[in-house]
């Protein structure tokens, strides 16, 4: 099945590099442009559920990697997970959305737009998801200092005393 | 019960049902809650002291926060202790609320809660034993009696210091002040 599969990718796409991990596991690296049509072709073969899109910050070569990971529940033989990456520039964060594929990808982008700053075109509803407070630098960016970040709020907010009259 | 002070309980009878049934609100916040369970069912039964979880906050007296506070739960625990009623007493449950914990330099947590809502005691640990909450139960107990459980009075004292910090950390609050907020700024 893995073998078909990997076959069948790298004739549709040209510049898609296909690795066969485990039995039950496949990566399949893609330019940014191919992602949106990868996804939809795999759609197609049975690969109906994205469960997650994350992303990785690789600050020493300036780019964002970002993961889709698609599993299978309607086709009970597709057991494999398929783990599909692509960079975009650290400098340009900006990526089309995959909601006209999946539409469950709405949340996931919504995270990533408020973790990593990451603009998906198209989505309509970037809107905050999680934070409450207002960050200079989005947290989950490897240049943004936690510790700094720390120091700066929570460690000034000052101590109700208790003996002061 | 202590015998020494059969005469007090007779003169104020509400003091001994306020110590003997501390209901705990059924509050999530962090891991913590996992060790809950065991402690509220048959394997250590915390009805044996008097404690029971209960559905609303404005039925409950103990506000255990079990675990980690990140800043969208802060809201929701001044909301929830500003419900109960009075007298009421607040225990810190393992290592995170008392000075942050493993989360000491995370970016969406706080790190000491007594600087938002005051707090009558801590269960140090992570993970705390169930064991460790009859410990604590017992210990309010003790500092029930000697009046010093008084958390719950500091905060209406010291109620503008309070809401001040609780503005630094979640920005300006949806919610009108409990108490008044004339007095002393320190």
């Amino acid at each position: 099945m893995n073998k078909l599969l990997k076959g069948e990718l790298e004739s549709a796409f040209k510049d898609v590099l296909v690795n066969i991990l485990e039995e039950t596991r496949l990566t399949a690296t893609a330019p940014k442009d191919a992602v949106l049509s990868i996804l939809s072709f795999l759609k197609n073969k049975g690969y109906d559920h994205l469960a997650l899109i994350s992303c990785v910050d690789w600050i020493e070569e300036k780019e964002f990697e970002l993961v889709y990971v698609l599993t299978s529940y309607s086709e009970k033989d597709r057991k494999e997970h398929i783990i599909l990456k692509t960079r975009i520039l650290r400098k340009k964060p900006e990526f089309k959305t995959v909601i006209s594929v999946f539409k469950n990808a709405e949340p996931y982008e919504r995270e990533l737009h408020e973790l990593f700053g990451i603009n998906f075109e198209g989505n309509e509803r970037l809107t905050p998801l999680f934070l409450e407070r207002d960050y200079k630098i989005p947290p989950f960016r490897k240049d943004f200092d936690t510790r700094e970040y720390v120091k700066e709020t929570f460690d000034k907010i000052p101590f109700v005393e208790e003996e002061k009259e | 019960m202590d015998r020494n002070q059969i005469m007090k309980w007779f003169k104020q009878p509400h003091e001994m049902s306020q110590k003997y049934s501390l209901w705990v609100v059924y509050f999530c916040t962090g891991c913590g809650i996992i060790e809950i369970p065991p402690v509220i069912t048959s394997r250590w039964d915390a009805e044996r002291f008097g404690v029971i979880p209960v559905a609303t906050p404005r039925q409950a007296n103990l506000f255990l926060i079990t675990g980690y506070v990140s800043v969208k739960t802060l809201g929701a625990i001044i909301r929830t202790y500003e419900q109960m009623s009075a007298p009421k007493y607040t225990v810190g449950f393992g290592s995170c609320p008392i000075n942050g914990g493993m989360y000491w330099d995370s970016y969406n947590t706080i790190k000491h809660l007594d600087k938002y809502i005051p707090v009558d005691g801590w269960i140090a640990g992570c993970m705390p034993r169930p064991e460790a909450i009859f410990v604590a139960v017992t210990h309010l107990w003790t500092m029930i009696d000697k009046g010093m459980a008084t958390g719950y009075i500091k905060y209406k004292e010291k109620y503008k210091s309070y809401r001040r910090n609780q503005e630094k950390a979640l920005g300006k609050l949806e919610w009108p002040p409990l108490y008044s907020m004339e007095g002393k700024d320190e």
